[in-house]
């Protein structure tokens, strides 16, 4: 059984077509990263899912039920765009909200545990409008937790968060999908850190999933690049950038030659030409670059 | 082996509006808004019986026509209910026809729209309908919690008139207008079950501006007020019986039921974010 499965799914709004015979599918148990470029409608996706738009066409499975059952949907945790925090109202009031709107029992000592998780225990008796970003992306975290949900969709979670927070919502996610029956939909545009926790992986493109995999596919797709450092970096890039196709210079100043070659080849290309290198790796190259390749139609 | 399947709890629909109603009435007790519009039913017959007490027989000349007119106050502590049944004009009758306790029929729009508004401004309606698949649920608490800020804004205006009446030591005399205590009672009866009517309506309202708080507001208030014109009058006088409040309670429970339905429907054909 598939925790979400959606089926031709569609939305329109008007003449414009967000979503076009969209096909999911989430395994249970899988921390699944949604993908996609700004209005490619993954945020769109996510709230047909939870049922807060109405679907134009398709169908949308949650657990093998429709997604308008209202037993699934009471086990699902959202965060979608922003926090849905009353700005006037403390966070623990904000927390004990949800926690009445769920029915939770002794919901003072629930609320307190999530509060816990995301470290945001000490803020509680402040006001939601006075916290910082962070601070109300992890209320909007610890309220999505709340009520130990079976399906929790997030978009956009680790926008504002600290490194600190950020290797929390790992540490959560993990703890989350380790019974293998609760499965997290995270969309980012941080595809490193989702890199880091994603099971499988869905990318979306004006509506349409391009590609749908699991991270072990992905690993497998992904080639091997070269990256090297030389104390004439300048002149090396042109060279290089005469015989290879495609050559470039990432933050850490190595050159990376992404064309299908050997280290020894270029090595004793550079030697020819006079040039000494300081450092030559192989890498596979990541998400991010695998998705940018993606959308660039390039090969991955 | 790990089983393969995840079991859902089957909520009701008790417990379901249960826990929707906590939620609304926990908001509603910390809503500045609430106190005030309470506050407001409170002092506003209190001030304007003690006020026009005060002004009885001040002479003052209209600019237009240069006329002397004379200012007329209360009689009765009771007008702050409504047009008291007399064969004769009783004293301050006009400004008391338009400013007595049906006033909180309106005021009870301004609670009903920011409190709806407020969720679909904030976010929170996103946590509220993610686990909520039966929006009937939304609808019923919210009417039933404006139901109650009304009901309270009533009584609130009913302790204002007996204390500005008592301020102001105006009559409370019921018999010279061929009245009984029952009838109050009734009437005030049949007033709170009234605001059923026009809270379904300013729910509908605002369920169909969303976050859009000024549409909200300004549709109640031009709908409760056509409305208001039409029935207040038939429906829920000073001199109400238990005829009355029978039709009070049948009108409310009739838009309840069907604004609700259609309120609902909006709910569930519209983006809810």
């Amino acid at each position: 059984m598939n925790a979400i499965e959606t089926k031709n799914l569609s939305k329109n709004f008007g003449v414009k077509q967000a979503v076009c015979g969209l096909d999911m599918t989430v395994p249970m148990g899988a921390i699944y990263g949604f993908i996609g470029e700004n209005g490619s409608g993954k945020s769109t996706t996510e709230k047909m899912i939870c049922g807060l738009i109405p679907v134009s066409s398709g169908s949308i499975k949650l657990y093998g039920r429709d997604h308008t059952d209202g037993d699934v949907r009471a086990k699902i945790g959202v965060l979608i765009e922003a926090p849905g925090c009353f700005p006037g109202l403390t966070v623990w009031d904000n927390m004990m909200l949800q926690a009445a709107n769920l029915g939770i029992e002794n919901p003072e000592k629930e609320v307190i545990k999530v509060l816990k998780t995301v470290r945001m225990e000490g803020a509680a008796s402040n006001k939601f409008k006075n916290c910082s970003l962070g601070m109300k992306q992890r209320v909007g975290i610890a309220m999505a937790l709340l009520g130990d949900p079976t399906l929790l969709v997030l978009d956009e979670p680790l926008n504002g968060l600290d490194a600190d927070g950020m290797r929390i919502m790992r540490e959560v996610f993990l703890d989350i999908v380790k019974d293998g029956k609760r499965s997290i939909v995270v969309s980012s545009h941080l595809l490193g850190e989702l890199q880091k926790v994603a099971t499988h992986y869905g990318i979306i493109r004006h509506g349409k999933m391009i590609v749908e995999m699991t991270a072990e596919e992905l690993d497998a797709s992904c080639r091997t690049y070269g990256a090297l450092q030389s104390a004439d970096v300048n002149r090396t890039k042109t060279l290089l950038g005469c015989k290879y196709s495609r050559v470039e210079e990432d933050e850490a100043g190595f050159l990376r030659v992404y064309d299908d070659v050997t280290p020894e080849e270029i090595v004793s290309y550079l030697y020819e030409n006079n040039i000494t290198l300081t450092e030559l790796k192989t890498d596979k190259i990541g998400l991010e670059e695998y998705y940018i390749d993606l959308m660039n139609g390039g090969k991955k | 082996m790990m089983e393969n399947s995840v079991k859902f709890e089957s909520v009701g629909f008790s417990k379901r509006l249960r826990s929707m109603l906590r939620v609304d009435f926990r908001r509603m007790w910390r809503s500045r808004y609430f106190y005030i519009l309470i506050a407001c039913a409170l002092l506003i017959p209190i001030v304007m019986t003690v006020m026009m007490n005060m002004m009885d027989g001040t002479e003052s000349i209209d600019q237009q026509t240069g006329e002397t007119v004379i200012m007329e106050g209360p009689e009765s502590a009771w007008q702050n209910l409504g047009t008291l049944p007399s064969e004769e004009k009783v004293k301050g009758a006009e400004i008391f026809a338009m400013c007595n306790i049906n006033m909180a029929f309106m005021g009870v729009s301004v609670f009903v729209c920011l409190f709806i508004s407020e969720d679909f401004r904030s976010g929170y309606s996103k946590n509220l309908f993610t686990v909520r698949a039966k929006k009937g649920d939304y609808v019923t608490s919210k009417t039933l919690a404006g139901f109650i800020c009304g009901a309270l804004m009533l009584i609130a205006y009913f302790i204002g008139t007996i204390l500005g009446g008592a301020i102001a030591g105006l009559s409370f005399d019921l018999s010279a207008y061929n009245l009984t205590a029952m009838n109050i009672v009734m009437s005030m009866i049949a007033k709170i079950l009234l605001m059923l009517v026009f809270v379904s309506i300013f729910t509908l309202i605002s369920v169909a501006a969303k976050q859009r708080t000024w549409l909200s507001i300004c549709g109640s208030l031009g709908g409760g007020m056509l409305l208001f014109m039409m029935i207040d009058l038939v429906a829920a006088p000073v001199g109400s019986t238990a005829i009355n409040v029978a039709l009070c309670l049948f009108g409310g429970a009739l838009f309840a039921l069907g604004l609700g339905a259609f309120s609902n429907l909006v709910l569930k054909k519209t983006s809810l974010v």
